[in-house]
């Protein structure tokens, strides 16, 4: 047999008898090359008690090539695209080893979510937002991986300031970590909603970080 | 002015410029310097102030210099030199740093370098201490593999327990061969690496060259690979070598003189390797000969070029300047009454005068002559006029690249052509070589012509820069001339008397070339060339 089918067929055989480390690995489609792999947001951490799913490509050169990973669950983290999914770990790269296996790669992940790296960043405005302001920050990870992770619902204060939501229950704003009220400001100006979003993320208006930009500054930017 | 003059001046700035954790590649060098200097008197006379002296290296060459490098190493503390070779690597084959550090926290440096404790202990100690506790069978002090057949062993990496050929580094981690080898060959030729650690979680150990000739017993290609990564490695570490950067080609060009960056703000070390003579910059990717224009400054130009020249060309074609503020305006409307985004200034796109002129119930700009838009069109060709200047440069930069390369396509024909007169008439090949010679010379003098439009972009206005384009004005008229000849038809009767003009104007040709690029060499050692522009190295 094919030293990388054995090889992933072990792997995915050991988690499933492995009821220990909270990682499973189930197949997609019914290529063994192609793998969804999940695990739990880990506790004390704003991913607690969300459930987060992984896409894993085996590629050809496995395990002598590093896996290819990337998040299927929206996760609101430093070192992972808010947009793509897609990871920012050493391991992954150039610090890959082939004795790393799917699992202790995904415990990896895991241990990624507990400690961020903001200085190496994978989304440069999620970076912002934590460098910026650490609490706000918090607060809207745990908005998403409420709402995209299953976690639980967020605080009665986080809520309160967030309200109105929107049909689907998901609130843009509070998805983009932003204050209702400063989005009325530049919305009343007649600006759209979204547009008014967007440059706010990209100026990463949030916490104490509002009082150092001044308002013509997002005008000026909202007209470009 | 003497090349002798050069080479004094050279030796004083290199031990000037160069830094103190640096000296070993300094002392080096200078002894070279100093061979060349002694025995090589002829090839002084010979060589032109815009040359510079280099020597090709072949692979075997270069691995030479790294065996000494490694023996001076293993004479030194008594090591494996395949673990001095490992530190050496480690420090990107500075032998001061390796001493200075190894003296310092021997077991630290090993551990960072990834050398076995086991290869380190002086050779003297036969059979070194054995620190292993686990069932390292064969504790071969040669360290580097064991090669065992015990009971059912299952390879951490692939899962197969049918394996009975495993291989450990001297950290006793073992794989099967099989997985050692496509780790090696993935590491080797997928990410070009050499440094080729165990597999085994945070064991940094690295393996050492007859380790991995071991595991690739059957793939010699990729061993050679490997080897080749070695040396590409020791010759990017070393400032006085440089790798021939065509494809396919391994040869090594040695240019003690280009080491120091000091020295490029007087020479321009275009050099070539030996077998195939590929002619390349010694101190800057750009792949061109480009004498006469120092590395730095051609480096300047060929950024702006990038950058600006087609973006200059679109502004030129597209935009124009607002007559208050200078703003960059492109125009995306039909109307001619422009408000400038920035200060509000509103104008006619026509005549570039104040709208306030125009009247409002109508449109027709018949206002050329007033003094106001006068003004405003003069402030605008004043902005305008240093995007026009770097045009000029640029075009006729560009210009010769593309002439160059027309030269060779007719070249390419023309050969043809004397080829079937070789067989009609009664000339000798060597007789109708002339136009071989004469067509490298123009493509010579055509690039020495590009780079003089870089450079006189770049050239402060004053005598000196007159000069230069005097110099550069006699060379391109002669270049023309030559080429002009080259695309005159050819037949048998006039043959002779064509050959006797090509001939003529070639020589002439060559000389306007030499006289250039000579001029600007001692131009750069007397001190006499002023840039418009900051310069690194320049005041």
């Amino acid at each position: 047999m094919d030293a990388r089918l054995r090889r992933i067929n072990k792997e995915i055989a050991d988690c499933k008898s492995d009821k220990t480390s909270n990682v499973q690995i189930e197949l997609i489609d019914n290529s063994p090359y192609h793998l969804k792999g999940s695990f739990q947001g880990p506790e004390d951490t704003p991913y607690a008690g969300g459930q987060f799913d992984v896409d894993i490509v085996v590629p050809e050169a496995y395990p002598f090539q590093p896996v290819k990973m990337k998040f299927i669950t929206k996760v609101y983290h430093p070192n992972i695209s808010s947009v793509s999914g897609a990871i920012c770990l050493d391991i992954l790269k150039d610090a890959w080893s082939p004795i790393f296996t799917l699992k202790s790669t995904l415990i990896s992940l895991q241990s990624l979510l507990c400690s961020p790296e903001p200085n190496d960043p994978q989304d440069a405005e999620v970076a912002k937002h934590y460098i910026t302001s650490k609490p706000s920050f918090t607060e809207t990870a745990r908005y998403w991986t409420h709402i995209y992770a299953g976690g639980p619902e967020v605080s009665a204060n986080v809520k309160s300031s967030k309200v109105p939501q929107n049909n689907a229950g998901q609130d843009e704003i509070a998805m983009a970590g932003l204050e209702k009220a400063h989005v009325d400001q530049f919305e009343s100006l007649g600006f759209p909603r979204n547009k008014v979003i967007e440059v706010l993320k990209k100026l990463n208006y949030r916490g104490a970080n509002v009082a150092k930009i001044n308002e013509d500054r997002v005008v000026e930017e909202l007209l470009k | 002015m003497s090349s002798d003059y050069e080479y004094s001046d050279e030796d004083g700035d290199y031990y000037d410029d160069e830094l103190m954790d640096e000296d070993d590649q300094d002392s080096a060098p200078s002894e070279e310097e100093m061979d060349i200097d002694a025995f090589d008197g002829p090839i002084k006379e010979k060589r032109k102030a815009y040359q510079v002296d280099f020597i090709t290296l072949s692979k075997q060459d270069v691995e030479k210099a790294m065996d000494e490098n490694i023996e001076y190493i293993t004479g030194l503390f008594g090591i494996e030199p395949e673990a001095a070779s490992l530190l050496l690597r480690h420090f990107e084959w500075n032998k001061e740093k390796v001493t200075e550090k190894y003296i310092d926290n021997q077991s630290g440096v090993n551990a960072a370098a990834g050398v076995s404790a086991k290869t380190t202990p002086p050779r003297s100690a036969t059979s070194g201490p054995s620190r292993s506790t686990r069932r390292t069978a064969p504790a071969s002090s040669r360290s580097k593999k064991s090669l065992s057949v015990e009971g059912p062993f299952v390879c951490p990496i692939c899962f197969d327990d049918t394996q009975t050929r495993t291989l450990a580094l001297a950290c006793s981690h073992k794989f099967c061969t099989e997985c050692w080898m496509a780790y090696a060959t993935n590491k080797i030729k997928s990410e070009g690496e050499f440094k080729i650690t165990c597999m085994a979680e945070e064991c940094n150990l690295v393996a050492t060259d007859s380790f991995i000739q071991s595991i690739l017993t059957t793939d010699p290609s990729t061993f050679d690979r490997y080897k080749e990564l070695l040396v590409r490695y020791f010759v990017s570490c070393n400032r006085e070598l440089k790798f021939c950067p065509y494809p396919e080609c391994a040869q090594t060009v040695s240019c003690p003189a280009a080491a120091s960056k000091f020295a490029l703000t007087t020479i321009i070390p275009i050099v070539n390797c030996e077998e195939q003579k590929h002619k390349f910059c010694f101190a800057c990717p750009i792949e061109d000969d480009h004498r006469p224009l120092i590395c730095t400054v051609s480096k300047l130009w060929s950024q702006k070029c990038r950058d600006d020249s087609e973006t200059a060309n679109w502004i030129k074609s597209n935009t124009k300047e607002c007559s208050k503020c200078q703003s960059t305006i492109e125009k995306d409307g039909g109307c001619n009454h422009m408000t400038c985004k920035k200060c509000k200034y509103e104008f006619c796109w026509v005549c570039m005068g104040p709208w306030s002129e125009h009247g409002t119930a109508w449109y027709s700009c018949n206002r050329y002559d007033e003094k106001d838009s006068i003004d405003a069109r003069d402030a605008q060709s004043k902005s305008r006029a240093s995007l026009e200047r770097y045009l000029h440069y640029y075009n006729r930069w560009a210009n010769h690249e593309q002439s160059a390369k027309l030269s060779m396509d007719l070249y390419a024909k023309t050969e043809k052509k004397m080829e079937e007169m070789q067989l009609t008439s009664a000339l000798t090949w060597i007789e109708v070589q002339f136009m071989r010679k004469a067509v490298d010379e123009v493509f010579r003098c055509r690039m020495t012509l590009k780079w003089t439009y870089a450079m006189a972009y770049y050239l402060q206005k004053g005598n000196q820069k007159e000069i230069f384009e005097d110099n550069q004005r006699d060379l391109e008229k002669a270049v023309e001339d030559l080429s002009e000849l080259l695309e005159q038809p050819i037949d048998a009767e006039t043959i002779g008397l064509l050959r006797q003009k090509v001939t003529d104007k070639t020589v002439y040709v060559q000389k306007r070339n030499e006289k250039v690029l000579e001029d600007s060499a001692a131009g750069y050692l007397e001190g006499r060339w002023k840039w418009n522009v900051t310069v690194e190295g320049f005041d």
